[in-house]
């Protein structure tokens, strides 16, 4: 006997009915992962400090927007420069937007910074910084640039949300890291990795006195896909 | 021999449908000048289904179709034309020259000849080779046939005897056949003078195999000498001289604007086409831009020249373009603009070998782009690689010139030496007193040092030095990391109070309030022996009560306290 056809949206009787959660996962596919797997391993830049690298799980994650922010002498340039220095050290290039002109190619060196290896762009100081926008957007689709450091020099607050936004899928397509040096977080959600660095104590001794090294607190306030709020501390200078 | 011939048949309408590709497909005429008596010198296949001729006048032709689009013929379109023409050409065969110009019923062409010997093997066959050619000269935006023959003549023959057919067609004749092949072309096709035409054709001479069947001394007894250069034309008796390489010369493309443009979005706009069909042309010839120039033509009869910065050759049209809205805004025209021409020096195309054993950086066109753009946005002197100056000046640095990837050997930070010396590192002020250092570290005995030596330079400090106590360097370090320092350019201006012991208030744009900790003063002063460029510094690191690490200085030369960085 020929078996019986199925109506239209019948399921045939042998086969065991579809989960829900199987089916969400057929429909939706690689954008819903089931609970419990463990996260894609991620391509990292080491920043050189394994207090941060261990804060960060690996270092500023590759493609994305990542922020440093902190008052003056919190040690943001201290921290750029270790990542500068390791990252040049793997012979990647970089490129710093330095809108503030506060790169010091003395300090860069002596962090063990490869300047060869640094692409060097200061535009004319002024109150707008669509210059250093630009700038870091022509950095990022040039695509091949390991690193993109950008110091807004304080007028970060000036930078439309839209241009944080751009920024950070420029930064997506091209694989470069663009980490920016802020007084205060002003990129927000398009931030990858925010961190907060904030002085702690400075040290003079010896005779004559000499600034021996100062201690920070890095405060990871933001790193999408993970528990923030975690802190580390650091002692800059000589140990 | 093998010669090609690419052949554009209507040059004034493909000049301007290559202008204005959103032409195509309208009703479109060419007309020789403005006004409704100018004749009409091409008609687009659309147009001409609606009864507009050419030679007719403009009137005529609007009457015959009302909704035809009239455009001026351009000189200056037509010549961009031609020589994209060529360039499309030189992309495939590096020997090319364009063909004299014709007269007559084919004035109205464009040709360009190319030594096709032996490229059989590069494009499988001399079939091959054509196509290829009818499709470059497509990519430059005009239509063309494409021919291959025995020579310039009997190519050029067979390309105005298949431009009927439309764009792409080509045609190849083979070795020795050719006088059977261009037997039944019209003779029309060698274009004689109308006295000539009228008796070839009273003689009932309507192909090229009809007047090469005469004799020759009839012929030139009876039509004159000039029949005889026709029929050594159709017979490809011509001799035939080698094709030169032609010199590797400007690239040109100019527009003559109908209405003057007094605002700059709409002349970027016009200026994108230009850059975009210089893109193109230099894209067909594997080439980019050296050098860029722009020559505007302003109404009132005066011109605008400049030109505009290029950091690295380039052929994106999306960079040039960029960069040239960038002069303009930098610099806009005087006056209205009625013509524009851009000027490009071709050069070769840099390539690249990639490294197995290194991370792959900016590719060499796109780091040539960006600093272009990066020069553009900041200025020349501005963008580069950062150096170490050979100078004690405080603050003094150098930039040279980037080059990526092509960058001296390379530097491991990790593997420095580690500091052996007893003496602190990472004290970015002595690098400003010391000697660029060279092993990234940089040692702290020129700080010691200058704070040892008595004051023998005649400068008078207004608070007791710190030679007297014997100079304590640091223990040696232990990998710590370093602290940088921010720098202030220029230094900032501040209003300290001090006391003996050196600086108790500090206000300034940057650090302001009581001074917690003072170290210091370290002395640095150089070049005594120019008037104008000596400097004395006594230099302080000073932690304000704001929280501030900041290293003030006194200029002795000045009499002013000022901070140039900030610890951070």
């Amino acid at each position: 006997m020929p078996p019986i056809p199925f109506a239209a949206g019948d399921r045939p009787p042998d086969r065991p009915p579809e989960p829900a959660v199987a089916r969400l996962l057929r429909d939706l596919g690689p954008r819903l992962r089931a609970g419990g797997d463990p996260p894609e391993p991620r391509d990292c830049l080491p920043s050189g400090l394994p207090e941060i690298d261990r804060l960060l799980g690996g270092g500023f994650p590759r493609g994305r927007l990542c922020e440093i922010a902190g008052p003056p002498s919190a040690g943001r340039t201290s921290l750029a420069l270790s990542l500068l220095a390791r990252t040049t050290a793997a012979e990647e290039v970089c490129a710093v937007v330095d809108a503030a002109d506060g790169f010091d190619p003395l300090s860069a060196a002596a962090a063990g910074v490869v300047l060869e290896r640094v692409l060097w762009a200061r535009p004319v100081p002024g109150p707008r910084l669509s210059e250093a926008l630009r700038g870091a957007e022509r950095l990022l689709e040039a695509q091949g640039f390991a690193l993109v450091l950008l110091d807004p020099g304080g007028r970060e607050r000036a930078v439309p949300r839209s241009a944080w936004a751009r920024l950070a899928r420029t930064a997506a397509a091209s694989g470069s890291t663009l980490v920016v040096l802020s007084r205060e977080r002003a990129a927000g959600p398009q931030a990858e990795v925010a961190l907060e660095l904030g002085a702690l104590r400075a040290h003079f001794a010896g005779t004559p006195l000499l600034l021996e090294a100062i201690e920070i607190e890095v405060v990871l306030v933001r790193q999408r896909g993970a528990r923030p709020e975690r802190s580390a501390l650091l002692r800059l200078g000589a140990a | 021999v093998r010669v090609a011939c690419a052949l554009a048949p209507d040059l004034p309408l493909a000049a301007v449908l290559r202008a204005s590709p959103e032409l195509a497909g309208l009703p479109l005429a060419v007309a020789s000048a403005p006004g409704p008596r100018a004749e009409v010198v091409a008609a687009s296949p659309e147009a001409v289904r609606r009864g507009v001729r050419p030679f007719a006048s403009l009137a005529q032709a609007r009457a015959a179709c009302g909704s035809l689009c009239v455009r001026v013929a351009s000189p200056a379109l037509e010549r961009a034309a031609r020589d994209a023409l060529l360039d499309a050409a030189l992309g495939l065969s590096p020997r090319a020259i364009p063909a004299p110009p014709a007269a007559g019923i084919y004035a109205g062409e464009a040709a360009v000849y190319l030594d096709a010997s032996g490229v059989g093997s590069l494009f499988r066959s001399e079939e091959g080779f054509a196509t290829a050619l009818g499709a470059a000269v497509q990519k430059v935006g005009l239509p063309a046939v494409a021919s291959v023959a025995g020579s310039r003549g009997v190519a050029h023959l067979v390309a105005r005897s298949i431009a009927r057919l439309g764009p792409g067609a080509v045609r190849v004749l083979p070795p020795g056949g050719e006088a059977e092949l261009l037997a039944p072309l019209a003779i029309d096709l060698l274009d004689p003078d109308d006295e000539l035409a009228e008796s070839l054709s009273r003689y009932g001479v309507r192909t090229l195999g009809e007047l090469l069947a005469l004799p020759r001394r009839a012929l030139a007894t009876r039509l004159g000498p000039a029949v005889l250069a026709l029929a050594a034309l159709a017979r490809g008796e011509e001799v035939e001289a080698q094709i030169p390489v032609p010199a590797r010369g400007l690239l040109v493309e100019a527009v003559d604007l109908d209405f003057a443009i007094d605002r700059l979005e709409p002349l970027v706009f016009v200026l994108r086409g230009l850059l975009s069909r210089l893109a193109t042309r230099l894209d067909a010839r594997a080439l980019a831009a050296a050098s860029l120039a722009l020559h505007l033509d302003l109404e009132g009869g005066g011109r605008d020249e400049r030109r505009v910065g290029l950091a690295a050759p380039t052929a994106d049209p999306r960079t040039l373009l960029r960069l040239v809205h960038r002069a303009l805004e930098t610099r806009p025209p005087g006056a209205a603009v009625a013509g524009a021409r851009v000027e490009a020096q071709g050069c070769a195309l840099e390539r690249d070998q990639l490294d197995l054993f290194r991370p792959a950086g900016p590719a060499p066109a796109a780091l040539g782009r960006t600093l272009a753009e990066l020069e553009a946005l900041c200025g020349s002197q501005r963008v580069g690689s950062p150096a170490l100056a050979d100078d004690h000046r405080p603050g003094a640095f150098a930039m040279v010139g980037f080059d990526g990837l092509r960058s001296a050997a390379p530097r491991c930070a990790a593997a420095s030496p580690p500091c052996t010396d007893g003496l602190r590192s990472a004290a970015p002020r002595c690098a400003a007193a010391s000697p660029p250092c060279t092993d990234g570290l940089r040692s702290a005995a020129s700080r010691c040092a200058a704070a040892s030596p008595p004051c023998t330079d005649g400068l008078r400090s207004p608070w007791p030095s710190s030679t007297g106590a014997p100079a304590r360097c640091a223990p040696p370090c232990a990998g710590g990391f370093r602290l940088a320092v921010r720098a202030l350019r220029p230094a900032v201006r501040a209003q300290v109070t001090a006391g003996s012991g050196g600086p108790s208030f500090v206000r300034s744009a940057v650090a302001n309030g009581r001074v917690l900790h003072a170290a210091g003063p370290w002395r640095t002063t150089g070049s005594w022996w120019f008037a104008e460029d000596r400097f004395a510094y006594d230099t302080f690191d000073v932690q304000t009560s704001d929280g501030t690490l900041a290293r003030l200085r006194y200029d002795h030369r000045s009499g002013a306290w000022e901070i140039d960085a900030i610890y951070d």
